[in-house]
């Protein structure tokens, strides 16, 4: 190959690579930052982190909802598997886990679960815990799985922020 | 002879990859559109917190909407321009007019160009289904303006400079995700703008 080709062919390819590199790349990054905020300076995964009102100086997540109380937990299954309960919700309700690319791998709401959502969260190819409930299959051996609950009014805040003080995400005990 | 071929490698490696890692920030934070369809001036992503997305899909999604739901459960809608094409500006007045849409719930929320809500101090950043007040034909009308107009269906745009609007669905009725198209998204219409006609 003729030098001069042989250096656009490199600029090419690495161009391309760091292209998809950067894309590739950015939803994790993101997840990362996410996660991170989440566990907090204790740096605590398999907790839930029970989010004040949304308000203007709300900064944990872009595009919040201000119309919804929303409960985090930053979760980690190198230890083994998590167990996530949440609290019957007479409104809107859902509790959906996302893998660490972003991807939002399950969810689980108030119309199909009306007494409260309970699920077992594994890694992926790793045995299943002997549980009568879900269990969910994380590809990731970390994501976040969030909570919304409707809640449009300081008043149905305070009902939820009630609602949600018994939830549960914590290392599975089988 | 090859030290320079060498260098001159070397140079094009490092020049390829700051070009292609640009290129993806560029393409990031100036396209937020890619990918997305446009419905009556609303932007639709079908493809929102789903595995089938694409790594471009994937990447704009976690950028402006980390932690989206899938279809199945919300379907979100997007809109920065005007009836007219023009960005969407806290100097302008609009009024948005919609009716019943095919979900559970839906909210109607304005977020500042950095994708979170203005600071102004209004507590006024959204309107939804269960506050929003519905004229005898079942429609209902939001004013978006920096300043408190007589009806209390408002969203302070007040320090939001270019801003967006996103309207969120929860548990859509069977079909509204699949055909977005059919769903009777909200007008926006531009009453004023400081300084100029609308």
């Amino acid at each position: 190959m003729r030098p001069v080709l042989k250096v656009i062919a490199v600029a090419g390819l690495t161009g391309l690579v760091a292209h998809f590199g950067v894309m590739l790349a950015t939803p994790y990054k993101l997840m990362d930052v996410a996660m991170s905020r989440i566990r907090g300076p204790a740096n605590r995964s398999n907790v839930w982190v029970h989010l004040p009102r949304t308000t203007e100086a709300a900064r944990m997540v872009v595009r919040p909802s201000p119309d919804l109380a929303y409960s985090s937990c930053a979760y980690d299954l190198s230890n083994g598997p998590v167990l996530v309960q949440a609290a019957a919700w007479k409104d809107y309700m859902s509790v959906s886990v996302y893998q660490a690319n972003s991807d939002n791998i399950y969810v689980a709401n108030d119309r199909l679960h009306p007494d409260g959502v309970a699920f077992v969260l594994v890694r992926r190819g790793r045995p299943h815990p002997p549980t009568p409930l879900p269990v969910v299959e994380s590809p990731s051996r970390r994501g976040i799985v969030l909570e919304r609950r409707l809640a449009p009014t300081a008043e149905a805040f305070n009902r939820a922020a009630a609602a949600r003080r018994n939830d549960l995400c914590t290392p599975f005990q089988g | 002879m090859a030290a320079r071929i060498g260098a001159a490698v070397f140079v094009a490696a490092a020049v390829g990859a700051t070009m292609g890692a640009g290129s993806s920030l560029v393409l990031l934070n100036n396209l937020g559109s890619l990918g997305r369809e446009s419905i009556h001036g609303w932007l639709y992503n079908r493809n929102a917190g789903s595995s089938a997305a694409d790594p471009y899909d994937r990447a704009m999604i976690a950028k402006s909407g980390l932690l989206a739901l899938t279809r199945g459960e919300a379907i979100y809608f997007q809109r920065s321009r005007d009836e007219r094409g023009r960005p969407l500006d806290a100097a302008c007045r609009y009024e948005v007019t919609g009716g019943s849409l095919p979900s559970r719930w839906w909210s109607l929320t304005i977020y500042a160009d950095d994708d979170f809500l203005p600071v102004n101090g209004d507590d006024a950043e959204a309107m939804d289904a269960t506050r929003t007040r519905r004229r005898p034909d079942g429609s209902w009308v939001v004013e978006v303006s920096a300043k408190h107009p007589p009806s209390p269906d408002w969203i302070s745009s007040r320090n939001a400079g270019k801003f967006s609007l996103a309207l969120r669905m929860y548990n859509p009725n069977p079909g509204a995700a699949e055909h977005p198209q059919s769903i009777p998204l909200p007008t926006l219409h531009t009453v004023s703008c400081q300084g100029a006609a609308a």
